[in-house]
């Protein structure tokens, strides 16, 4: 139980780093992803834990998984693509304005034109 | 000056890591009081078997209408973006993906596959999709789940065929989607008028409730979802021209 | 429990592969192989409704969006000094 925990608070660390330390803006959008992608699994992962059938009602239903955080987590999905989206519009309308990806041009080009 | 931004760095990832540890080492046991009352009181409140369902159309709705204004927000401006991105010039390169026909030159990167498995497949993307959106109630799936597969669908059918259908007409499909952010408030609205309460169930009877506001909000958020998305990866390959 | 383990090494490794390839549209067919393997856990935990969702968003719409910024945009991560 705590060797699953660890592997998921790496993906978490991982997702983060790309964030900090990556210069290319699209590995950044990755690391939005991954950091996601991480929480969703923690929060399934713990919930399964109290029960051993789906939480679909009927006959000869009776030890049901937690729903609420099913329930909690298909937003947090929506809008995670619904951030991503909106991240990549405005990435690629930086590469018409300045014609690079990495952050460190992109700046020292936006400031050289003012 | 890289040594002092990689001390930073690792500075910022330890904090990070050290914040969120207790997470991982507590073992306080999993609270069980809401699932077993969730077990027992789900299906005569709302009348739906699926319980997640129950939860984010029933007992939890308002989440749901924040989630589609969040979708709104991040549709339209994603398409305004996209929009004024294509109008400086037209590069012939550009054209080869796009959906216009007759602006099509025979790109060398697309072949029968596409026209053929595309077009084949799209009504049986869509079918399947309004079937998960309508039975979101009693089996796994529901609205979220229904619309995006509707979406692909959609994107399927703009892929593969010559025809020009109105199913993949941007003009068509976002007024579709404003139709339905408008019914999901009035839909909202509509319970305070009958004695139960924003979001309510209007018809309420005493023997058993009956699904049908459930069946109601999955298609009003299936249509809106599906649209909108459809809308956003129809523009994003060049088709937002008008028909 | 041993699948659990087994399924989360495997996404890690695809999560320090997304990030250290040089060429985008590999790690974009690794975030969606994360998707898919991300959905297959959650059916292993009794989520079918959240593993629907992952599926069809992260193995479709998120891939679509992704390949269209990488196609206006450059293929390959160059490194500026």
């Amino acid at each position: 139980m705590i060797i699953e925990r660890i592997l998921i608070f790496l993906l978490f660390i991982i997702g983060f780093a790309a964030i900090v330390a990556m210069p290319n803006i699209i590995k950044k959008i990755f690391g939005l992803n991954l950091m996601n992608a991480a929480v969703v699994l923690l929060f399934i992962l713990e919930g399964s834990r109290i029960g051993d059938q789906a939480p679909i009602l009927g006959d000869g239903v009776k030890h049901i998984v937690d729903p609420i955080p099913q329930a909690l987590m298909l937003t947090a999905i929506v809008i995670g693509v619904c951030v991503s989206a909106l991240a990549l519009a405005l990435a690629v309308r930086l590469y018409k304005a300045t014609g690079s990806l990495d952050i460190n041009v992109i700046t020292k080009r936006l400031e050289s034109e003012h | 000056m890289k040594a002092l931004t990689r001390m930073k760095i690792m500075l910022t990832i330890l904090i990070l890591g050290l914040a969120v540890l207790p997470v991982l080492l507590s073992d306080t046991p999993w609270p069980v009081q809401a699932r077993d009352y969730l077990f027992e009181t789900a299906k005569s409140d709302t009348g739906a078997d699926n319980t997640v369902s129950a939860i984010y159309l029933g007992y939890r709705a308002m989440d749901t209408l924040g989630e589609t204004l969040v979708l709104l927000v991040s549709i339209t401006g994603t398409m305004s973006i996209l929009i004024n991105l294509g109008r400086n010039k037209v590069d012939e390169e550009s054209i080869g993906f796009s959906l216009e026909p007759e602006k099509l030159p025979r790109h060398s990167l697309r072949t029968n596959l596409i026209e053929v498995v595309a077009s084949k497949l799209g009504p049986i993307v869509l079918l399947f999709g309004l079937y998960v959106m309508l039975y979101g109630h009693i089996s796994p799936g529901g609205g979220f789940q229904g619309g995006v597969i509707v979406a692909s669908g959609i994107v399927f059918l703009a892929l593969g065929t010559e025809l020009k259908t109105k199913l993949t007409n941007t003009i068509v499909l976002s007024r579709i989607e404003s139709l339905s952010f408008l019914f999901l408030v009035l839909a909202s609205i509509s319970g305070v008028f009958f004695e139960s309460g924003f979001f309510g169930n209007p018809v309420k009877s005493l023997q058993n409730i009956s699904p049908n506001f459930i069946i109601l909000l999955n298609i009003i958020i299936g249509m809106k979802v599906g649209t909108s998305i459809a809308v956003m990866c129809i523009a994003m390959m060049g088709g937002s021209h008008d028909h | 429990m041993i699948m659990h383990i087994l399924i989360l090494g495997l996404i890690l490794a695809l999560g320090v592969f997304t990030l250290a390839s040089r060429d985008l549209l590999h790690s974009v067919i690794a975030l969606s192989a994360i998707s898919m393997l991300s959905a297959l856990l959650f059916t292993i935990l009794r989520a079918p409704d959240v593993a629907i969702t992952e599926a069809a968003v992260g193995a479709g719409v998120s891939t679509v969006i992704f390949v269209w910024a990488i196609r206006h945009t450059q293929r390959r991560d160059e490194e500026e000094s």
